[in-house]
């Protein structure tokens, strides 16, 4: 069974058509990229998966029951989204930050117990946030917000992990942790999605690649196999270098 | 800690200046009027406040109030239509004056998949212009009642109360504290939408069931508060920001402190609407003298 499948899903804005009749799954303990060029409706697809929005045609399964047949808290329970980037209109700290993740297991009035405090440590330790605790969301560095964004997520003591471009913004040091922090939570057992618009980083860490152009699945495998001067003439339009990695063994692209 | 106490005195002191302090010697007459004031003074800029801090955190703009937001101007339309047509105050037609344009605003301001949140407080003054216009228009058809509508305009919180609405009066304090007590289970809901939609929605929030409590609830409120005592602006606006300013931005408190700063300002208002001019003013001249300022600070900053 895998965490999360979709079958033949159609979705459109108006008359717009973003997803055009795609089947893709996300098995347990992968570590999937979802990549593509610009518009393509990567990030649509990924909301579709977590039932932010819900497909005009088609159906999601979550571990082989209809996604929306089940409540929208007990998806948050199996579930974590992380948004591109999220804008703090509120300047909570850090700790109450990533305590939101614990919305998903309350009932109104019902205080924060043990459970939720031990679930917040732990994902503020996996997420190494745990220094920022005290200190306004707003006076943390991007890089730094978007790994209590995570730790957030990892609160919800979700089973699949979904990321919507979560490096875009960052610099080399900031792309660089949160990608093994990725990587050793999917270690753990997090099945996790991850929307990429770079190539080279999605080629270095996902186990497998899901290529979306024009609202179709265009190829998927392994980015060995995926990642070539075809598909990159095709779908993006342009000439490239592709080289191997010199110690992982994974395709490169050089413009 | 030490915060709540103070505001608490702070509280307890309004009401004594409002017992007290008047152009008049307190008699037990005067004294019962003052005794009514100080209640309706309470209940109403609590009530103005709550909706205030609900409203800003649900549409995640610092300028939304009952009253930017053009739903205390429906609700004072629907009032007026009520004195106008059976000669006393309608709850149920400030209601629905209150609920109309709200909802005409959100629609307005709603595009796919979202809200336009700048819009939403151009649609709310636009529509205020409008209930304006026609509230005008019943004064001068009423002729009778132009001065009464004329307070309900600005807000009052002198009215007499008798034996014919205070049953009505009490009924409307308890609906709206039993309103008040059923939206604080929404606090985590308001944290969490603060940090947009989508993160809400990925959390497990039912926006749409979310989003239409608590817009229904303070459209509720709203009516009936005004129907009671007219369409008080910019308590709704400044206080949850004070509250906010105060005792950071979690609304578990901010729900709570926001409804004890809003009767508190409410009260220093009204104390000084009584003694600023020989004549007693409408309390909402002077929220709006404070408010004004407050509102371009907000906006420019």
């Amino acid at each position: 069974m895998n965490a999360l499948e979709a079958r033949s899903i159609q979705f459109y804005y108006d008359k717009t058509q973003i997803i055009d009749n795609i089947s893709m799954s996300l098995s347990r303990g992968e570590f999937l990229g979802i990549i593509g060029p610009n518009g393509a409706g990567k990030s649509t697809m990924l909301r579709l998966l977590c039932g932010i929005l819900r497909p005009k045609q088609g159906e999601i399964q979550l571990f082989g029951k209809n996604l929306h047949e089940q409540s929208q808290r007990t998806i948050a329970q199996n579930i974590a989204f992380v948004p591109q980037e999220t804008h703090f209109a509120l300047n909570f700290s850090v700790e109450d930050v990533v305590l939101m993740g614990r919305y998903p297991y309350k009932r109104p009035f019902q205080p924060e117990d043990q459970k939720d405090h031990t679930a917040v440590e732990h994902a503020m330790n996996a997420a190494n946030v745990e220094q920022f605790r005290n200190r306004p969301i707003n006076s943390l560095s991007s890089g730094e917000r978007q790994r209590v964004v995570i730790a957030r997520a990892l609160a919800q003591a979700p089973r699949i992990l979904l990321l919507d471009e979560p490096t875009s913004h960052l610099d080399l040091h900031h792309q660089h942790t949160i990608m093994e922090l990725l990587e050793r939570l999917n270690n753990e057992g997090i099945s996790i999605a991850v929307v990429h618009h770079d190539l080279n980083l999605a080629s270095l860490y996902c186990k497998n690649l899901i290529l979306i152009h024009a609202g179709k699945i265009y190829a998927e495998g392994k980015p060995a196999g995926l990642l070539n001067k075809k598909m990159v003439r095709e779908v993006y339009g342009i000439e490239v270098t592709i080289l191997s990695h010199p110690e992982k063994n994974v395709p490169q692209i050089f413009l | 800690m030490t915060k709540t106490i103070a505001i608490i005195i702070i509280f307890l002191i309004a009401i004594a200046l409002g017992i007290l302090v008047g152009p008049t010697r307190l008699d037990s007459e005067i004294l019962q009027l003052r005794l009514s004031r100080v209640v309706l003074g309470i209940f109403a800029g609590g009530i103005l406040a709550f909706c205030g801090c609900l409203l800003q955190g649900l549409f995640g703009n610092p300028l939304v109030e009952p009253y930017t937001l053009g739903s205390a101007s429906g609700a004072a339309l629907g009032a007026s239509l009520g004195i106008f047509l059976f000669g006393a105050i309608s709850p149920i037609l400030a209601f629905l004056g209150s609920l109309g344009v709200g909802f005409f605003v959100y629609t307005i301001a709603r595009i796919e998949g979202g809200l336009l949140r700048d819009r939403l407080i151009l649609a709310g003054v636009v529509m205020s212009f409008l209930c304006s216009s026609l509230v005008m228009i019943i004064m001068v058809l009423g002729g009778r009642e132009l001065y009464e509508i004329l307070y309900l305009l600005m807000g009052y919180l002198g009215i007499i109360i008798n034996a014919t609405n205070r049953v009505m009066i009490i009924a409307l304090i308890a609906i709206s504290i039993g309103l008040v007590a059923f939206l604080y289970r929404y606090h985590r809901e308001l944290d969490i939408i603060s940090q947009g939609t989508e993160t809400a929605a990925g959390l497990g929030i039912d926006i749409q069931k979310f989003s239409l409590v608590v817009f229904f609830s303070s459209a509720l409120l709203v009516g009936l508060t005004v129907s009671i005592v007219g369409a008080i602006g910019f308590v709704g606006l400044i206080i949850p920001h004070v509250s906010k300013l105060l005792f950071g931005p979690k609304h578990i408190r901010n729900l709570g402190t926001s409804f004890l700063l809003g009767a508190t300002f409410l009260l220093f208002a009204d104390t000084l609407s009584r003694v600023i001019t020989v004549y007693e003013l409408p309390v909402g001249v002077v929220t709006s003298l404070v408010g004004v300022p407050f509102f371009i600070y907000l906006y420019k900053r």
